[in-house]
C-alpha cells in the first residue's frame, strides 16, 4: 500500500500579540519571523499514516510519503519526517508568483497531479482543516479531482483483518461511523482518538534524516500550467484576525471555600449531571 | 515508641484544627512525590510510601506547634509550596511522615514603596505578587519559568534564579528579611535591614535549605522599578559553544548587565524553533533593560562586543522577542506535557551546574561527548543539548537537557535506565572539571551522593547546620543531605 499524507505548516499563532499583526496593502501579514508548526490536524495524519504502515503486520509492503506545498522553510519539516521513518519527502515549490492562500482549487489540482502523475499513492491522508481563514474544502476537491471515495472526520484507520481493505472510524453528527472500505480512497483527518502527536525521532534518526534529500518539484513538474493556478473563485478584499473574546466572572465570597461553594453551584452542578 | 499513623492524624487534627488535617489518598498520593517521577504519575503510579496527611498551614504560630510535635515524636516531615520542585525535595520517603502545606499561607502582606520592600508570605504565588507589584510600576526582578507555579517559601528554600538574573540576582541578591520556624517550634525573624555586619549572614543557613533545617513563613524581597518600554533584544547565530561561552565572558567582563544573556547550542535551540531562523547553529540571546540610557548603553556595549567574533550573525529581534515571550510554564503547559508524555512515552528532564570561565567549556563538550559515548541506552535518546541562561563575572551555568523515549522497560524503572545514570554523568563531569553540580534546583534527594564531594572540607559546616538546627532529624529526610 503506497500512503500519501499532505500536509503544511503554519505559523505558531497562539504565539502572536495583537500588535504583530499588521496587514499590508496586498493583504500580506510578514511572518516571516514566526516560528512554523505542524498544523495539528496534519500532525494527526501524518501520525496515523505511520502508526497504519509501521506498526501493522504489513510494514514491509507499505511506502508513507509526506507531502507539502511549500517554500524551502518547510524542508526542515521533511526532513524530520524522514526522521520518524518517511520513505518519501516531496515538496511542491510553485515560487512565489502564485498565491495559494484561500485557494483550495489550486492547492487540491497540485496535490491531486502530483498523486496521479507522479507518486502512485492509493490512501490519501489530510488533515480536516489548516489553522485561521482556512476553507476545509481541500480535501474533498483532492477527492475530486482523483474521483476517488472520501470519508471525512476520520478519527482512526487500521488495516481490516483480511489486509485487503482498511477499517477506518469516523464521526457523523454526533454519531461514531466505523466502515470497511477498500482503495483507492482520500480520508480527511478530524481529532484522532489515538496519539495527535507525531512520534519523536531519536537523535540518531535525527542525523538520518537531515542526510536524506527533499525532493522538489515545480508545477511544470506536473505538467500544470501556472496560469491553472492563478485562477480563483473568490477574491481576497480584505484580512482581520479572528477575534476570540472570552468574558470573565470574578467570583465573590470572603474565601477559597465559599468562592468554590459558588463556582460548583452556579456554574458546574448544572453540567456534571448531563 | 513511634506514634502510628492514625495517632500522628490525631495529633495533628488536635493542634491544626481537623480542617487543616487532610487524608484523604488522592491528595496524600499527589503529595507524596514531585516533578522528579512526572512520568510515574501520569501513568498513577504511586511508589513511595503516602505521608500520613498533609497539614494545611495558616499561621507562623500553628506552623510553630505542628513542629514541635513532629521534632518530640521523631516524625519526618516535608514542607512544601507551590509543588514544581524537580529533584525529589518533595518525596515523602520516610513511612508516615508529614506534608507542611503552606500554599495557604498566601496574603502579601507590605509593599513598601518608600524603602522598595515587599513582604509576603511563604505561600504567595510569585506571579500573583509580581503582577501586583507591576500594576503599581514595582518588579521583583525574579522570574524563573516556573513563576505561575512557584510560591515565595518554596523559591527561597530552593535558592532559585530567574531569567532576569545578570541584572538582578539570583533569590539570595533579593531576600532582605525572612521569618522561619526550626523544628524544635523557635520562630526567628530576621529583619529587613539595606546591610550590616553583625556576624555572618544567617539569612543564608535559611536561604537554600530546602527544607531540611526549617520552614520559611514569610519572605521580604526587594523592589526594583518596572520599565519594559525600555527593554532591548538581540539574538546572534554563531557556529561554536565555545566562542560563545567567550562573548558572554567578555560582556560580564567588561561590565555590562544585560538581564538576559544566554548561549543555546544547536540542539536546544532546534526545541525553541531556532533551528528555522539558523539551522545548525547556536544561538546568542540578550536583552537588555533599566533606564532607557543604560538599556540603550547595554545593547550597544555588547553589539560592539559581538562584531568583533566574525563568526556571529544577527537574528530579527522579533524572533528573540517573541520567544521570550512564551518561555514561561503554566498550569496548562504543564498539562500538555503531561498529555505528551502519556501519548508518546517521551519525556525530558535538565540538570543544571555551573562552572568558571576557565572549565565551562571543557564541562560542556566533556559531558556531551560522555553521554554520547557511553550511556547505555543513547540509541532512545531523542534530544541532548543545553543552555547557559546565567552568567557572572567568574563564569556561567550549563543547563543540561536530555529527553528520551521509554523503551522497554517498567514504568516504575525509567528512571534508573535513563534519568539516574544522564543525571550522574552530567554531575560527575562537572565535579572533575571543578565545577559545582547544581546551579539552582536545589540538591534535593537525587543529587546527595555528591554533597559531599561538592563541599569537600566545607562539608563540616554544612553537616554542622544540621547537627544544630535539626538533631532529631526531622526536616525532609535524605534532602541536602545524604542517607546515612
Ligand atoms: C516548568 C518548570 C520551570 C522551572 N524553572 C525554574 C527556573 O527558571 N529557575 C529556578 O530556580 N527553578 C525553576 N524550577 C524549579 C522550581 O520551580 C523551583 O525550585 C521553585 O523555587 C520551587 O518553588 P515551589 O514553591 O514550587 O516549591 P516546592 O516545589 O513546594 O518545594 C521546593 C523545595 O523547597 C522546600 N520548601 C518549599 N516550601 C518551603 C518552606 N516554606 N520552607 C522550607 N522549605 C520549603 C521543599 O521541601 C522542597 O525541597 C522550575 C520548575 C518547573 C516545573
Amino acid at each position: 500500500m503506497k500512503i500519501v499524507v499532505c500536509f503544511k505548516t503554519l505559523a505558531d499563532y497562539p504565539m502572536l500579540t495583537e500588535r504583530d499583526w499588521r496587514v499590508d496593502e496586498q493583504h500580506q501579514v510578514d511572518l516571516a519571523w514566526v516560528r512554523q508548526v505542524y498544523n495539528c490536524y496534519d500532525e494527526s495524519a501524518l501520525e496515523l499514516a505511520l502508526q497504519l504502515a509501521h506498526d501493522g503486520p504489513d510494514a514491509a509492503a507499505c511506502e508513507t510519503t509526506a507531502l507539502s506545498i511549500d517554500d524551502s522553510r518547510a524542508d526542515l519539516f521533511l526532513r524530520h519526517l524522514y526522521a520518524v521513518q518517511y520513505d518519501r519527502a516531496v515538496r511542491i515549490d510553485c515560487g512565489e508568483e502564485v498565491d495559494l492562500r484561500f485557494n483550495p482549487l489550486a492547492v487540491s489540482l497540485l496535490l491531486a497531479s502530483y498523486i496521479r502523475e507522479i507518486g502512485g499513492q492509493q490512501l490519501v491522508l489530510i488533515g480536516s482543516e489548516g489553522g485561521m481563514g482556512d476553507n476545509r474544502q481541500t480535501g474533498f476537491l483532492v477527492a475530486e479531482r482523483l474521483g476517488w471515495p472520501c470519508i471525512r472526520e476520520v478519527i482512526d484507520v487500521v488495516p481490516e483483518e483480511s489486509r485487503e481493505c482498511l477499517c477506518v472510524t469516523s464521526r457523523r453528527e454526533g454519531a461514531v461511523l466505523t466502515q470497511t472500505v477498500g482503495l483507492p480512497l482520500v480520508l480527511v483527518i478530524g481529532n484522532v482518538l489515538r496519539s495527535p502527536y507525531l512520534r519523536v525521532p531519536t537523535l540518531k534518526e535525527k542525523l538520518a534524516g537531515k542526510k536524506k534529500q527533499v525532493l522538489v518539484l515545480s508545477p511544470t513538474d506536473l505538467a500544470i500550467a501556472p496560469d491553472n493556478l492563478s485562477g480563483n473563485d473568490r477574491t481576497l478584499v480584505g484580512l482581520f484576525r479572528q477575534r476570540q473574546d472570552r468574558q470573565c466572572v470574578m467570583l465573590a465570597g470572603e474565601n477559597a471555600r465559599e468562592k468554590a461553594k459558588t463556582l460548583y453551584h452556579q456554574y458546574l452542578a448544572e453540567r456534571l449531571k448531563g | 515508641m513511634a506514634l502510628s499513623r492514625e495517632a500522628i492524624v490525631e495529633q495533628l487534627q488536635k493542634i491544626a484544627g481537623p480542617e487543616q488535617v487532610i487524608t484523604d489518598e488522592q491528595v496524600l498520593k499527589e503529595n507524596s512525590h514531585d516533578r522528579y517521577r512526572k512520568l510515574q504519575s501520569v501513568f498513577g503510579i504511586y511508589a513511595l510510601p503516602l505521608p500520613a496527611a498533609v497539614v494545611k498551614l495558616t499561621d507562623v504560630e500553628q506552623v510553630s506547634a505542628v513542629l514541635k510535635f513532629l521534632n518530640e515524636n521523631k516524625i519526618n516531615c516535608v514542607p512544601r509550596t507551590g509543588g514544581s520542585a524537580t529533584e525529589g525535595g518533595l518525596e515523602t520517603i520516610v513511612e508516615n511522615s508529614v506534608v507542611l502545606d503552606g500554599s495557604g499561607m498566601n496574603r502579601i502582606i507590605k509593599i513598601d514603596a518608600d524603602n522598595m520592600l515587599a513582604t509576603a508570605q511563604c505561600g504567595v504565588n510569585l506571579e500573583v505578587l509580581e503582577n501586583q507589584l507591576r500594576a503599581q510600576g514595582f518588579t521583583t526582578g525574579h522570574s524563573p519559568q516556573s513563576k505561575p507555579l512557584a510560591q515565595m517559601g518554596g523559591l527561597v528554600a530552593t535558592r532559585s534564579i530567574g531569567q532576569f538574573s545578570t541584572l538582578y540576582g539570583a533569590i539570595e541578591d533579593m531576600v532582605v528579611g525572612l521569618e522561619a520556624v526550626f523544628p524544635n517550634g523557635q520562630i526567628t525573624r530576621i529583619k529587613n535591614v539595606p546591610r550590616r555586619a553583625c556576624g555572618p549572614d544567617i539569612r543564608h543557613v535559611i536561604i537554600g535549605n530546602e527544607g531540611a533545617l526549617c520552614y520559611i513563613t514569610e519572605v521580604t524581597v526587594k523592589m526594583f522599578t518596572y520599565q519594559p518600554e525600555n527593554n532591548l533584544f538581540f539574538g546572534y547565530a554563531l557556529d561554536n559553544m565555545k566562542t560563545g561561552f567567550a562573548i558572554l565572558r567578555e560582556i560580564m567582563v567588561t561590565g555590562f548587565r544585560p538581564s538576559i544573556a544566554r548561549l543555546y547550542d544547536a540542539e536546544d535551540g532546534a526545541q525553541h524553533g531556532f533551528d528555522q531562523f539558523a539551522e545548525g547553529k547556536c544561538l546568542l540571546i540578550f536583552m537588555t533593560e533599566g533606564p532607557k540610557g543604560i538599556s540603550r548603553a547595554t545593547g550597544e556595549g555588547i553589539e560592539e562586543i559581538v562584531a568583533r567574533y566574525d563568526e556571529c550573525r544577527k537574528v530579527n529581534t522579533q524572533i528573540i522577542e517573541n520567544w521570550f515571550n512564551h518561555l514561561n510554564w503554566d498550569p496548562s503547559k504543564v498539562q500538555a506535557e503531561r498529555d505528551f508524555m502519556r501519548k508518546n512515552l517521551n519525556l525530558g528532564f535538565t540538570t543544571e551546574v555551573s562552572g568558571n570561565w576557565s572549565c565551562i567549556n571543557t564541562i560542556y563538550e566533556n559531558t556531551i561527548k560522555r553521554i554520547r559515548e557511553e550511556f547505555p541506552h543513547a540509541e532512545d535518546l531523542t534530544m541532548l543539548g543545553g543552555h547557559s541562561s546565567h552568567s557572572y563575572q567568574t563564569g556561567t551555568n550549563m543547563y543540561f537537557v536530555y529527553d528520551y523515549n521509554v523503551v522497554n522497560c517498567a514504568m516504575e524503572e525509567e528512571l534508573e535506565k535513563y534519568h539516574v545514570p544522564l543525571n550522574a554523568m552530567i554531575v560527575e563531569e562537572t565535579l572533575k572539571a571543578g565545577g559545582s553540580m547544581v546551579h539552582h534546583h536545589g540538591i534535593g534527594k537525587y543529587r546527595t551522593p555528591w554533597t559531599k564531594e561538592e563541599h569537600g572540607s566545607a562539608y563540616y559546616i554544612l553537616k554542622a547546620l544540621k547537627d544544630v538546627f535539626d538533631p532529631n532529624g526531622i526536616m525532609n529526610t535524605g534532602t541536602i543531605y545524604p542517607l546515612k
